[in-house]
């Protein structure tokens, strides 16, 4: 079981792998947030690999290493490789880089002034989009027009293991190690980078110590390795130090937004439209789209608001690139509306429930921002406000509470392989688990399924050849994805089993050899209603209280998902209060430890009131998802909480106020 | 320069430079990869191991320091240590893993120095070692286990 393996320090991270010829990797950064390079002398360098990687193609893509400028700090200029690890760090000493810095973009507003960042470009503006259906305030009905400004600042994904590879090119393929959330996206990204054959590259999943969205990506120093295996012929291990996580690991989060509402004196909002901003650092990547396209495209989220129009701005800056963490957008997207219907809620003087009763929908729809919400969302509301007698205890609690979307990246499905030998039943799935305690689940279920042990189930480590497809875990999909992948695959094992011996018994499947695959395709994204509400006495960080009222379908693993919800719930105080990468104007990065950068610690656990209604999914597993919902549903009820004491409206994130909590966020 | 290091229980001299740190000794040198390295600032606890009973971090000790002293690490077969592992996986204590040996040995560290450690000690304690998975509750439900356990034992042999 997974569990003792890691108790017992047995776990088989990346960096506990060794190979014989080793080379371990240091990188040799920029300390500029922009410069020109004048020289470079020494390491591996763009004069021998000039590359640019990202999965689609675009004209600001990131060199791999810099070709002629460094455009962040912390950004690859050269490599350097030795057999002793500390004898490579030694060697970054030896590579000559001279630089001649420039003026740089160290935020949003600064990029909107100042000159463009890259040559050839007129502004710092990398695109533009719109979504909704663009809209005359003279043509709706409404009384009333509130607006403001909100900004959630950049949050590194600070997994406790960071980033790392193993590339080791042997026989004329490329075997890759990895820390990651997708080995086959990862496989993809690679081989369009460096312009391999399919057959020329086999990724290996192995244990990730956690990725929150971030070790889905693809990234400069994993191709650097992979060439330079290929070129010494030799393994090359690259493992990420925790400055360079902070300086250089993609961020995630970094949006504001400016956004009016139109509503109706009665609280019903007719209207929405703004301008949304990612802070999208130095290039271009694909997950730009996937932050800025759900920041956009949820704003209006569980709400019936028949015109909503939003203009997207992708913002150059002075920084590292822009990349997944918990959320991805979604919940940007939901603090944005909530901050915004609390707001006018107060100049209406109405309940801050009352107006989201006002506004939260009875039937599915899709809104004009192009978000389908696939169930009513009013009838989850009221049960969730009469479960926690919501109307008595505002009374005595200073409370916020939040109704999101869950929108759940079921698209386009995943794969799984069930194998059954020697007794052991091992089950791989194509979309790779990152310390999440998927076994647990998969344990639970097939024990029931098989009618076995739940001992003799073990969720094993994956490889591109294994499984020849897959997707991965992220957008609280394994729930869906997962569960039902696997409910499959288990059916056509037992199929196999009557097909064989005309029927099913334990002993037939255990006593035999049984080996199928299968990929359970979903050709769209599902979506759930959840609830959360937060109290708090600002004096008192111990004091906060979390009310959670989700719809999780049927639950697979309770112990998988309450993880889920303390886990998540302390991520999301973090993201509300202390959690950031701080710049100075300059872009140089202040945030120089794990600490500084906000994590909480044991001390700082909120109390938990859960509630979960159960009702099922349309999927053979018939669950909901739940990874990213606290991300989504927690920030922006603590900060009504917060503000309703302080006085002081809270519209930026985090809200980094240290007189809080008796300053305990010192 | 040679040392002389005691780890769980087993002399092992070898040859190092001085500057080598202890995490990377026992990972490096000896191959006891329980130990994990998540920050180098000694914030993150995840390298926590026993130097004389007492938790450090072996990030930002040199094997030098530990020279001729008595190193446990994750990979000991103490049976306390095995009560403590026990509890976490009973409470669920861990999910990606990586933080788990850190936590484990600063439990084990608590419960040798702590008569009666309550919630709130608990909490204090553990203030060095980060967790991004589990948000500390199942950690501290799993503390709390093997607190009672180990007492349970001991009334046991009385």
């Amino acid at each position: 079981m997974y569990l003792n393996r890691f108790v017992n320090g047995e776990g088989k991270y990346v960096d506990d792998i060794k190979f014989d010829n080793m080379l371990y990797m240091s990188i040799v950064r920029s300390p500029y947030a922009h410069a020109k390079i004048k020289k470079v002398k020494g390491g591996l360098n763009s004069s021998e690999l000039k590359a640019y990687y990202a999965g689609m193609d675009h004209a600001m893509r990131e060199p791999v290493l810099a070709i002629d400028e460094v455009s962040y700090v912390g950004q690859c200029v050269a490599a350097v490789f030795s057999e002793n690890r500390y004898e490579s760090e030694d060697l970054l000493n030896s590579v000559e880089v001279d630089y001649e810095p420039l003026d740089a973009v160290s935020s949003i507003d600064d990029a909107l002034k100042k000159p463009a960042i890259h040559d050839g470009m007129k502004d710092n503006i990398l695109d533009t989009e719109d979504v909704g259906n663009k809209f005359n305030e003279k043509d709706i009905d409404y009384d009333i027009k509130v607006s403001d400004t909100l900004f959630m600042d950049r949050i590194s994904a600070n997994p406790i293991e960071t980033r790392g590879i193993i590339a080791d090119y042997k026989d004329n393929v490329l075997h890759i190690y990895a820390s990651s959330q997708s080995i086959h996206r990862l496989k993809g990204g690679i081989m369009k980078t460096l312009n391999l054959k399919d057959d020329e590259i086999v990724v290996h999943h192995v244990d990730t110590g956690g990725a929150f969205g971030l070790k889905a990506l693809i990234f400069p120093e994993y191709i650097i390795a992979a060439y330079a295996s290929m070129k010494y012929k030799k393994p090359v291990k690259w493992i990420e130090t925790r400055s360079e996580h902070l300086q250089a690991a993609h961020a995630g989060r970094g949006i504001k937004a400016d956004i009016t509402l139109y509503a109706r004196k009665d609280g019903k909002i007719n209207g929405l439209d703004g301008t949304v901003y990612l802070d999208t650092g130095a290039y271009f990547t694909d997950d730009d789209l996937v932050d800025l396209g759900n920041a956009m495209h949820e704003v209006t989220g569980p709400y019936f608001i028949e015109n909503a129009h939003l203009t997207g701005k992708y913002v150059l800056t002075n920084k590292a690139l822009n990349g997944y963490y918990r959320g991805a957008g979604k919940p940007e997207a939901s603090r944005i509306m909530e901050r915004m219907i609390d707001l006018l809620a107060d100049k209406l003087k109405m309940d801050i429930a009352d107006i989201r009763i006002k506004n939260a929908t009875e039937k599915p729809f899709k809104s004009p921002l192009g978000f389908d919400i696939n169930y009513p969302t009013k009838p989850l509301l009221e049960a969730a406000l009469k479960h926690f007698d919501y109307y008595n205890l505002s009374k005595k609690e200073k409370l916020g509470i939040s109704l999101f979307i869950l929108d759940e990246d079921t698209a386009p499905g995943e794969s799984c392989r069930i194998t059954v030998k020697d007794g052991k039943v091992k089950v791989y799935f194509g979309g790779d688990v990152s310390g999440q305690g998927h076994e647990l689940f998969v344990q639970e279920m097939l024990s029931e399924e098989f009618n076995i042990d739940k001992d003799l189930i073990s969720l094993d480590y994956d490889d591109t050849d294994t499984l020849k497809d897959g997707t991965g875990t992220w957008g609280s999909r394994s729930a869906i994805t997962h569960g039902s992948v696997l409910m499959k695959t288990a059916e056509i094992i037992k199929n196999d089993v009557i097909k064989k011996f005309g029927k099913y018994d334990k002993d037939l499947l255990l006593d035999n050899e049984f080996n199928e695959y299968y990929y359970y395709k979903i050709d769209y994204n599902a979506n759930s209603v959840n609830f959360n509400m937060v109290s708090c006495d600002v004096n008192d960080m111990n004091s906060i209280k979390i009310y959670t009222y989700y719809d999780l379908g049927k639950i697979l693993n309770l112990k998988n998902v309450l993880g889920s919800i303390h886990g998540g719930g302390l991520q999301a105080l973090g993201e509300t209060l202390s959690e950031t990468l701080r710049y100075d104007e300059d872009g140089q990065l202040i945030t120089n430890n794990i600490a500084d950068a906000g994590l909480l610690t044991a001390d700082k656990i909120p109390q938990y009131n859960i509630k979960i209604v159960e009702n099922n999914s349309e999927f053979p597993d018939k669950a909901k998802g739940i990874g990213e919902s606290t991300m989504i549903g927690i920030p922006s009820a603590l900060a009504r909480s917060i503000e309703l004491q302080t006085g002081k409206r809270v519209t930026k994130f985090p809200i980094d106020d240290l007189s809080l909590f008796n300053k305990c966020m010192e | 320069m040679m040392v002389n290091i005691n780890v769980n229980g087993r002399e092992y001299k070898k040859d190092i430079e001085p500057r080598m740190l202890l995490v990377s000794f026992l990972r490096d040198e000896l191959n006891l990869t329980g130990t994990h390295i998540g920050c180098d600032t000694s914030n993150c606890g995840a390298c926590t191991v026993l130097m004389d009973g007492k938790s450090v971090k072996s990030c930002t000790v040199l094997a030098a320091q530990a020279n001729n002293h008595e190193i446990t690490t994750i990979e000991s077969s103490d049976p306390k240590l095995d009560v403590i592992k026990q509890s976490f996986v009973e409470e669920n204590g861990l999910q990606c893993g990586f933080c788990t040996p850190g936590m484990i040995m600063q439990t084990f560290y608590i419960l040798e120095n702590s008569e009666d450690a309550d919630e709130e000690y608990i909490k204090k304690n553990l203030r060095g070692n980060l967790c991004r998975c589990t948000g500390y509750k199942s950690i501290i439900d799993s503390v709390k286990k093997a607190e009672e356990k180990v007492k349970g034992e001991i009334n046991v042999s009385k």
